[in-house]
């Protein structure tokens, strides 16, 4: 739905699929090119010292950021509350790797990458944590989804900048790839004995690149993912397939999850919007013809702060749908979750330090959150009034009761 | 428990941990707050799983940020190492509005707090995976477990990981006799 807002928005995910994969290998090829790597990184991944097993690997690599999306729906995140309980568009990548489709696919290769291997470092630990994963398959996923340095979000903000135009989600990917290495943890304190299980790191050089990264992260969030306007629109994707779609959810067989593309959705929407008493053609009619929701309160992180920490659109929009009914009301929110990240970083004594430390930028690099609250347009100038009017006890301080 | 509880009582096992002299970068929290909800059954709202230097929630993570985020926890830095998180105005303040889960589950907090915190990252590493290596196999003895730790984290050595499992298994004693399961 960025599209609406951002009009050069339209590129696909089978680029950015392209572009991980092309990412991933560089990535691999440098933090296990012989020159980047010692004794102790051999001997904790005895795989970096056997030819047949760097080279399944690297397959293996490709094949997974090439299909980390692969169950992604239409419009990507917008409708994945669609899917039934338990299932994420993690889950139907999963389903589809593992798929006799695709199976197909891997037996013809050689030599043979295991499914299951794909999957790991495709989702990583968090998105398949039923699987045991060893440290080497955990780095390896790492730089796929990895919070610092992961190669889906370092696509995904370059080719997302370069589409809409945001000039700031830009940074030199290529110099940080090229001193992104293996690296033992930074002390924490005087500690007699630190851990060695290791971790993507990069050279000193190297840390203004990763700064600039996730500076880009912040403001391509702040201006672009959190839009109010894109998210709202989001809302009424959602509340649309949640009227066509049949029995309100997408399907997880994996022929019919395939049947559906943006495509089909937009047609449908368009179909709606002309045929009287169509599913969802109240929520079509908000897209297509641009007829969406207006703020009616957006939360900033230091109100919230001053509150206590609490966000408050939920709390508020329940209000505002007593008073004005469900139908006019929605609300959207995402907590600052993302807002401290560390890695080791190595100084040219060779001596290992935390990023945290080291880099004023990465410290003090504010976090991305939204809480939003949206209603229809018609009643906007009412809800206003009454929201000023009840403003002081909508937003008090949570107590215990 | 309801959000703020939850923070509430993390908040206050970093109090204790850093008052009883530990680091408390995000790995000892992240052990402890594993110690504190397996061991003692304190419901803290974490999933764990094993991942980086052993169990580890990526919820808890999330929290640790959102807190900071939202000024109820510092993260102080001291080149070289890794930051350490503290206790702020704004998040004492949350203790003060929500003062009856730290309460109730004060006994828990301070028992693993006196147990952890003066302990290393590689550690409590040890430690934590031998826990859940425990849990997970709950019937097997000390060498078996041992071993399995060994396989799971192979950077651990064995006589390490043999050490661990008798560790944990005296803290579980202890937790039996001094009848600190939270009800």
């Amino acid at each position: 739905m960025t599209y609406l807002v951002y009009p050069g928005a339209t590129h696909r995910r089978f680029e950015h699929s392209l572009g991980v994969m092309e990412l991933a290998s560089r990535v691999y090829d440098i933090i296990t090119n012989p020159e980047n790597l010692n004794d102790q990184i051999h001997n904790l991944f005895p795989e970096t010292q056997d030819k047949d097993q760097l080279r399944y690997w690297r397959r293996v690599l490709r094949l997974a950021a090439l299909c980390h999306d692969i169950g992604h729906l239409p419009f990507s995140h917008a409708a994945e509350d669609l899917l039934p309980e338990g299932w994420d568009h993690e889950q139907m990548t999963r389903a589809l790797i593992l798929s006799p489709d695709m199976q197909k696919i891997w037996s013809g290769m050689r030599p043979r990458p295991d499914a299951e291997d794909i999957v790991k470092l495709a989702l990583g630990k968090k998105k398949a944590a039923d699987l045991d994963f060893t440290d080497w398959q955990s780095l390896l996923a790492e730089i796929i989804v990895g919070d610092a340095f992961g190669v889906d979000r370092m696509d995904y903000l370059l080719r997302d900048s370069l589409h809409t135009g945001v000039a700031y989600g830009r940074f030199d990917h290529f110099r940080l790839i090229d001193t992104m290495r293996i690296l033992p943890p930074p002390a924490q304190g005087d500690e007699k004995e630190g851990s060695s299980e290791p971790y993507i790191g990069v050279e000193a050089g190297g840390l203004q690149s990763a700064e600039s990264l996730l500076l880009a992260r912040y403001f391509m969030f702040s201006q672009v993912y959190f839009h109010p306007v894109r998210r709202i629109y989001d809302i009424h994707l959602k509340d649309f397939l949640s009227d066509w779609l049949e029995e309100g959810h997408y399907p997880i067989d994996t022929e019919q999850f395939l049947n559906n593309s943006d495509v089909e959705i937009v047609s449908a929407m368009r179909q709606a919007v002309k045929i009287a008493g169509s599913p969802g053609q109240f929520h079509a009619d908000r897209i297509i013809n641009r007829n969406h929701f207006r703020v009616l309160h957006e939360g900033s992180l230091n109100d919230i702060a001053a509150f206590g920490g609490t966000m408050n659109a939920g709390k508020i929009a329940q209000a505002a749908s007593g008073q004005f009914g469900m139908d006019n009301v929605r609300f959207d929110s995402y907590p600052p979750k993302e807002s401290t990240i560390d890695f080791p970083v190595r100084e040219r004594d060779d001596s290992i330090v935390s990023a945290q430390a080291k880099s004023q930028v990465l410290n003090r690099t504010p976090a991305a959150a939204f809480d939003y609250v949206f209603v229809d347009k018609d009643i906007l100038p009412k809800a206003k009034a009454w929201f000023e009017k009840n403003k002081s006890d909508l937003l008090a301080v949570n107590e215990e009761e | 428990m309801k959000e703020e509880q939850n923070r509430a009582v993390l908040m206050t096992l970093i109090k204790s941990l850093r008052g009883k002299g530990s680091w408390c970068g995000e790995t000892h929290i992240q052990k402890a707050a594993f110690f504190l909800k397996k061991l003692t059954h304190v419901p803290i709202d974490f999933d764990f799983i094993l991942y980086k230097h052993g169990p580890y929630s990526f919820d808890l993570h999330d929290e640790l940020s959102i807190m900071r985020a939202f000024e109820l926890l510092d993260l102080e830095v001291s080149y070289p190492y890794g930051p350490r998180f503290a206790d702020t105005d704004m998040g004492n303040n949350l203790l003060k509005r929500f003062p009856k889960m730290p309460a109730q589950y004060q006994k828990q907090i301070i028992f693993i707090a006196d147990q952890l915190a003066d302990k290393g990252v590689a550690e409590l590493e040890r430690l934590a995976t031998a826990y859940y290596v425990t849990l997970d196999n709950p019937d097997s003895d000390q060498e078996a477990r041992a071993k399995a730790i060994v396989d799971l984290k192979p950077h651990i050595k064995l006589d390490a990981a043999r050490q661990a499992v008798c560790d944990v298994d005296v803290m579980v004693e202890q937790v039996r006799e001094e009848a600190l399961v939270a009800a």
